[in-house]
């Protein structure tokens, strides 16, 4: 395998002498593994490729600046790379690049420091970006919808688990209430047919030795207890939930048929709608949502 | 009309015959009265940054015709990337590209060129080329993601000075450190260019895995109130934020001449698209 000198004279660009040096390589296809994706690449180095190192050499001492030119005209930075990224490991070679970007940039912010440049752009420098405001606008409604979207999922989620929640624990209070009730039952059972076998003797309250407990099970209501009842309620406390949520529904329709309905200026070009750029990101869902109840 | 004298000329002069006769009286410009220490400084400092180097590159962009609209975005991404560039319009396909595109180097006075050819509808490549007898090397480029898209949230000042970091591979070999060469020359801007901003606040990163270049583009934010010092601690909480464009660059071969020439380098591993597509038709029948 010679990586030696080899000049090979090309001609300019044409297609048709790549597709012919292709074609020499083409027997080489039967060694190769070509993977899927970016990494395609043979397994095995052709042999026929130029390495000319004297000539690349050659050309980099042509090109290069002079070395007495300052850093801050070239402002380049060398990082050591940890370890070998997997290419196919997006989060990981992601990482990898943010790492290294990071390193550079504190090191020549020290560097920069020590010159003494003004590096950090102030609050109220106001210049052209690379991206225009209203990219900006459309990034940031994307960025609030998906935080948005995430919050909901998530009260979603929390409100099953406590409904879960919730009808486990009265499950097991049921479950305790028929086992009382059983129990007592049974002992009032016992305590019969004990005085049916003494002979119904007067023995008194004293001999009444029954587990009846502590003094909870003999309030009214089985023990549970209201809640303080605002003065303003006038449904007493016990008004129905749905009935304060459907307020907002109610709302909307009252003011949309209510007293006679709406005029017809529901589109209209005002200040408001003149900077509404087509694209704004509306938040897919919130019109979806009342076509789909009719 | 005579050739017109630089002051600093006269300045040297000047000093040769002084005589400490009586104070010097300070010296008389269009604008007013220009003290003598003043003026000896300027020319100082005049003088050092002549001696010194000055980055005078300029780069063309252009691209093939039938270039697809990823490629574009690409391609104009790049021009408000670099504001020492000049766009140029579509170069016919069928001609011999290496004279056309030479001469139109030339003829705009540039020193570096990007070329982006798009071929089959699919796959980009991009020749970065030295005028007038720089080395030419030509990449296949994969992994677009423009600027336009949304998950790329940060943003810049256009036309501000990059930081350029480079991973410590591409000291390893002679083509990797002259690729290194031609990208900080090509990608990094003028310092005193007169489109460029001042403070530094975008990196690029160049990295080499698997063989291929990488490219990415940060937004740099660190909580700082003055513009020469950053906050005790603040370099900890410094984040990047991605701007974008980001892709990937596979290296095909490195020419001697510009757009031509003698072929330098030749990437043993690189299968052109076609072969691949050829490949995997032929596992098919």
């Amino acid at each position: 395998m010679s990586f030696e000198d080899d000049f090979v004279e090309d001609d300019e660009m044409n297609m048709i002498d790549e597709d012919v040096a292709s074609d020499s390589e083409a027997d080489s296809l039967s060694d190769s593994d070509s993977e899927n994706a970016i990494t395609e690449k043979l397994a095995e180095p052709t042999k026929t490729a130029v390495y000319n190192r004297d000539g690349l050499l050659d050309k980099l001492q042509d090109i290069s600046w002079p070395e007495d030119a300052d850093w801050t005209h070239k402002l380049t930075v060398e990082i050591e790379q940890g370890q070998a990224v997997d290419v196919n490991d997006d989060l990981a070679r992601e990482m990898a690049f943010y790492t290294q970007a990071l390193e550079g940039t504190r090191q020549a912010f020290e560097k920069l420091q020590e010159m003494g440049l003004p590096f950090l752009r102030p609050a109220d420098y106001y210049a052209e970006m690379v991206k225009s405001d209203t990219h900006m606008e459309k990034v940031k409604s994307k960025l609030l919808y998906e935080k948005k979207q995430m919050e909901e999922s998530e009260e979603r989620r929390k409100a099953r688990d406590n409904k879960k929640m919730a009808k486990e624990v009265q499950s097991q209070k049921m479950k305790e209430r028929a086992k009382q009730k059983k129990d007592e039952i049974e002992s009032v059972k016992k305590w019969r047919k004990q005085r049916q076998q003494s002979g119904f003797s007067e023995k008194g309250a004293g001999e009444l030795d029954l587990e009846f407990g502590n003094g909870k099970s003999f309030q009214r209501g089985g023990g549970k207890k209201r809640p303080g009842v605002s003065p303003g309620d006038r449904s007493g406390g016990k008004g129905k939930p749905t009935s304060r949520m459907n307020n907002k529904k109610r709302e909307f329709r009252d003011s949309k048929f209510g007293h006679g309905g709406r005029k017809g200026l529901s589109k209209q070009n005002t200040a408001e709608t003149t900077n509404d750029f087509k694209g704004g990101f509306r938040g897919g869902k919130a019109g979806g949502n009342k076509r789909q109840k009719r | 009309m005579g050739k017109k004298r630089k002051h600093s000329e006269t300045e040297a002069a000047a000093p040769a015959k002084k005589d400490d006769s009586a104070p010097e009286r300070p010296k008389r410009t269009l604008l007013g009265w220009k003290d003598k220490n003043e003026d000896a400084e300027e020319s100082k400092a005049k003088a050092a940054s002549a001696s010194g180097f000055r980055n005078k590159e300029k780069v063309l962009v252009t691209c093939s015709r039938r270039i697809s609209f990823r490629y574009r975005h690409l391609m104009l991404n790049m021009v408000s990337l670099l504001p020492h560039c000049k766009k140029d319009s579509k170069v016919e396909a069928k001609s011999s590209k290496g004279a056309t595109l030479n001469e139109l180097v030339e003829l705009k006075g540039s020193s570096s060129c990007l070329f982006f050819e798009c071929r089959k509808h699919k796959d980009l490549y991009m020749w970065m080329v030295k005028s007038p007898s720089g080395p030419s090397v030509k990449f296949l480029v994969n992994a677009v993601h423009t600027m336009e898209e949304l998950k790329l949230t940060g943003n810049h000042l256009k036309g501000s000075r990059p930081l350029l970091t480079f991973s410590s591979n591409f000291d390893k070999d002679v083509h990797w450190k002259l690729l290194k060469e031609m990208l900080t020359q090509v990608f990094g801007i003028p310092k005193e260019h007169r489109k460029s901003k001042p403070y530094h606040d975008h990196v690029f990163a160049f990295s080499i895995v698997d063989d291929h270049i990488w490219f990415r583009n940060y937004q740099i934010s660190v909580p700082h109130n003055e513009a020469d010092k950053v906050a005790r601690g603040g370099l900890d909480k410094m984040t990047l934020v991605e701007v974008g464009p980001r892709f990937c660059l596979n290296p095909i071969k490195i020419f001697g001449g510009s757009f031509g020439g003698p072929t330098l380098y030749e990437n043993p591993f690189y299968v052109s698209p076609n072969q691949v597509l050829g490949f995997s038709l032929a596992t098919f029948c």
